[in-house]
């Protein structure tokens, strides 16, 4: 058998000519990817998603569900987290549709700020948007647009623009708000470190089938909240 | 058929075939469990493999990526069942594209997801090693004529 120079050397021209557009295209992926972080005030996305995840349920302040399910879930979280921007995108969206949805459950959401200053206006700001029945609605829009941690990004402008994609309809009282709830931040933010958490999120439930408060320590899926509040029933 | 320096081209088939077949049961597990409302179970008590299963880098247009990946292995399988150059050089680009694929999903587990799924990490590396074997094979035979099949009956 003999090889054709000239087919073989078409050959190896074509595939030399696939890895190059292979290895161009992989790198436009990953800097697609790696751009557009998140924390632009100008640029607020997600607005869709969220309204569509918290459509007809009810919330106070920053619980969200039904004030009358069984079954209460804390979430102590920090809005610059990123790891806590990753489970309000992937692990609670089932326990909300479901769990919440349905009266079995309510998710309480309290701030514990590790990442560094800005988690406490930005905590706070989450706080004041829940005195207007927006608080889940800024949670998940923060924590959907979330710049790099302590990039600078929690100004003013960033979290009124998260504010007025939340649905805020007072921007002067929600104003007025965050600055005097800067102080309960600190305090859920002590109550957490009271329970032994300094790692965000952490979890709690309480029901009727749970002694008392118990302590969930960080899930790492849906299934195992979804068995805490089963168990809590 | 066998080029100096490398192993023969039947004995590079089966490295393909073998290594595809394992990649369609990898990718057939991910899709059953997936498909069943379940996430992939990580081995050693690990947790990575349900938050991978459960981001949204796991769906592509609506479709889990494992179904793509037993699509993908499925021809690399076949490839490897002809020994002309539409098989060798189909094989090679296959195997680019996934290899180049792992690497971006690579990429997405470590530094947006942030999360490791051995499943996904057992994938890449079956695919890393398909995509060295077309390789290997493209280069040692491409422009060779077909290679007589070792037990083909004459009329």
């Amino acid at each position: 058998m003999r090889a054709e120079p000239e087919r073989r050397q078409r050959l190896l021209q074509m595939a030399a000519g696939a890895a190059f557009l292979a290895l161009a295209v992989v790198l436009v992926l990953i800097v697609v990817n790696s751009s557009g972080r998140g924390g632009d005030a100008k640029n607020i996305g997600g607005k869709p998603d969220v309204d569509r995840l918290l459509a007809g349920i009810p919330q106070q302040k920053m619980v969200l569900g039904d004030p009358k399910g069984p079954v209460t879930l804390i979430e102590f979280g920090d809005l610059q987290c990123p790891v806590c921007a990753g489970f309000a995108k992937e692990i609670l969206p089932p326990i909300i549709e479901n769990q919440v949805k349905n009266g079995e459950a309510q998710i309480d959401f309290r701030n514990l700020t590790i990442i560094g200053d800005e988690s406490i206006p930005a905590g706070a700001a989450a706080l004041a948007a829940g005195e207007q029945g927006r608080g889940w609605n800024y949670l998940e829009l923060f924590y959907r647009n979330q710049g790099d941690e302590r990039s600078g990004y929690v100004t003013d402008e960033f979290m009124e623009a998260v504010a007025k994609a939340a649905g805020v309809e007072n921007l002067a009282r929600w104003n007025q708000d965050r600055r005097q709830l800067i102080g309960e931040v600190e305090k859920t933010t002590a109550e957490a470190g009271k329970l032994g958490y300094d790692a965000t999120p952490s979890f709690a439930v309480e029901g009727p089938g749970a002694k008392g408060l118990e302590l969930l320590g960080t899930p790492e899926s849906t299934g195992a909240l979804e068995e805490a509040i089963a168990a809590a029933k | 058929m066998k080029t100096k320096g490398f192993p023969s081209e039947w004995t590079l088939q089966r490295a393909i075939a073998f290594a595809a077949a394992l990649g369609i049961g990898v990718a057939a597990y991910v899709a059953i469990v997936e498909a069943g409302g379940g996430s992939p179970v990580c081995l050693a008590g690990a947790h990575g493999c349900a938050t991978v299963a459960r981001s949204s880098y796991s769906h592509l247009a609506g479709v889990n990526i494992a179904v793509f990946g037993i699509a993908g292995y499925a021809l690399l399988l076949a490839g490897a069942f002809f020994a002309n150059d539409a098989a060798r050089l189909g094989g090679f680009v296959l195997a680019l594209g996934g290899f180049g694929y792992s690497v971006f999903l690579t990429y997405l587990e470590i530094f947006k997801i942030e999360a490791i799924c051995q499943w996904c990490v057992g994938s890449a590396i079956l695919m890393t090693i398909l995509f060295l074997l077309n390789a290997t094979r493209l280069i040692a035979y491409a422009g060779t004529e077909e290679r007589a099949r070792p037990r083909a009956r004459r009329a």
